[in-house]
């Protein structure tokens, strides 16, 4: 009797999961050995693990044209889903950035003639960075002026790009991408 | 042919007679010897006959009592041994892997009752807020989602105020 409580306790014990630093249990990690899990000790792994990185940041102008340009290098890996989703056949980046990632801390800007793209990196994070993005609509005139559209935050993973759709401009639309490379 | 140890014997016990033993006493060597040694040999019996008498048991009873108990016990130890040699009975075995089944199940559906399934992969881009400018777009919405297959996230954004062509310009 005392043996068969003895294993109903240990049972029970890995069923709760003794794993005070990080609130998961046994069971829970043996289930999920992939998750990201240590994420205390492992923030400063994250950070190096992105230093040198680029991220790569385009205003995309997306229209149906007879003979539609070969799409950007950029944007070669994502060009199925982008004639997917939106329907054009040719994307024009008219204003881009390209930012090495040393501490993941950065900020810049794409811009195009009417339009800026403000990326405001706020850290690396598990499997990507932490982006504030800002899109500003430029005017022109004397003195000239911006307007905020859109305002997110995203964390970007390397393996996944983020493609923003935008304002639609005459008969296109304009598009904006992330991407690291 | 008898030997002269079984014709000593037998003349030690009387049973030789006639000629057999006319033969056998001309045969010893030392007959006054012989016939001293017949002589103790039937004060030996004599006297083991008078005193190795079996005792007379008093409590018979108790005595057959405690050895029909034995021979029992004894009859009986080869089977509880042998279930002994196997402690994991056929029973026990199926009761041990129902409660590894149910505690599995049990561990399983806590787990997964945890787990949010509509939660994004961490290997998938992420939108963490979206906001449009409420002054400029006042009808604008925005959504977002996952393309699976090219791990494309998209922020989808839908009523925002239209623009002439010349934006367009790099």
């Amino acid at each position: 009797m005392l043996r068969r409580l003895v294993l109903l306790t240990a049972c029970i014990a890995c069923m709760t999961g003794v794993s005070p630093s990080d609130g998961r249990g046994l069971i829970e990690d043996l289930l999920h050995p992939f998750l990201p899990t240590h994420k205390k000790s492992s923030a400063k792994a994250a950070a190096s693990s992105h230093v040198g990185e680029v991220v790569w940041s385009g205003l995309v102008m997306a229209s149906n044209v007879v003979k539609p340009e070969p799409i950007p290098a950029e944007l070669a890996s994502i060009e199925p889903t982008l004639k997917a989703l939106f329907g054009y056949n040719q994307f024009e980046v008219i204003g881009q950035s390209r930012e090495t990632l040393n501490d993941g801390q950065e900020n810049w800007l794409a811009s195009s003639k009417h339009f800026a793209l403000h990326i405001d990196a706020q850290g690396p994070n598990e499997g990507g960075y932490v982006l504030n993005l800002k899109l500003m609509q430029r005017e022109t005139t004397e003195p000239p002026s911006e307007q905020l559209i859109l305002e997110t935050a995203t964390k970007l993973s390397k393996r996944s790009p983020l493609v923003i759709k935008g304002p639609q401009i005459g008969s296109g639309q304009l598009l904006l991408v992330l991407v690291v490379q | 042919m008898k030997t002269f140890e079984e014709q000593f014997t037998a003349w030690l016990d009387d049973q030789l007679a006639g000629q057999e033993l006319a033969e056998f006493e001309a045969s010893l060597p030392d007959k006054a010897a012989a016939q001293a040694e017949k002589k103790s040999a039937h004060q030996l019996r004599t006297l083991l006959k008078r005193e190795l008498v079996a005792p007379a048991l008093t409590n018979e009873d108790f005595f057959s009592h405690q050895l029909r108990e034995r021979i029992a016990r004894d009859e009986a130890v080869p089977a509880s041994r042998e279930r002994e040699s196997f402690p994991w009975t056929i029973r026990r075995l199926l009761w041990t892997g129902a409660t590894s089944i149910a505690l599995f199940l049990v561990c399983a559906v806590f787990v997964m009752r945890d787990k949010n399934p509509s939660e994004p992969s961490p290997y998938l881009t992420q939108i963490l807020n979206a906001r449009l400018d409420p002054a400029v777009s006042p009808d604008a919405t925005v959504s977002m989602f996952e393309s699976k297959e090219s791990r494309v996230t998209v922020l989808w954004t839908e009523g925002l105020k239209s623009l002439p062509s010349d934006y367009a310009s790099k």
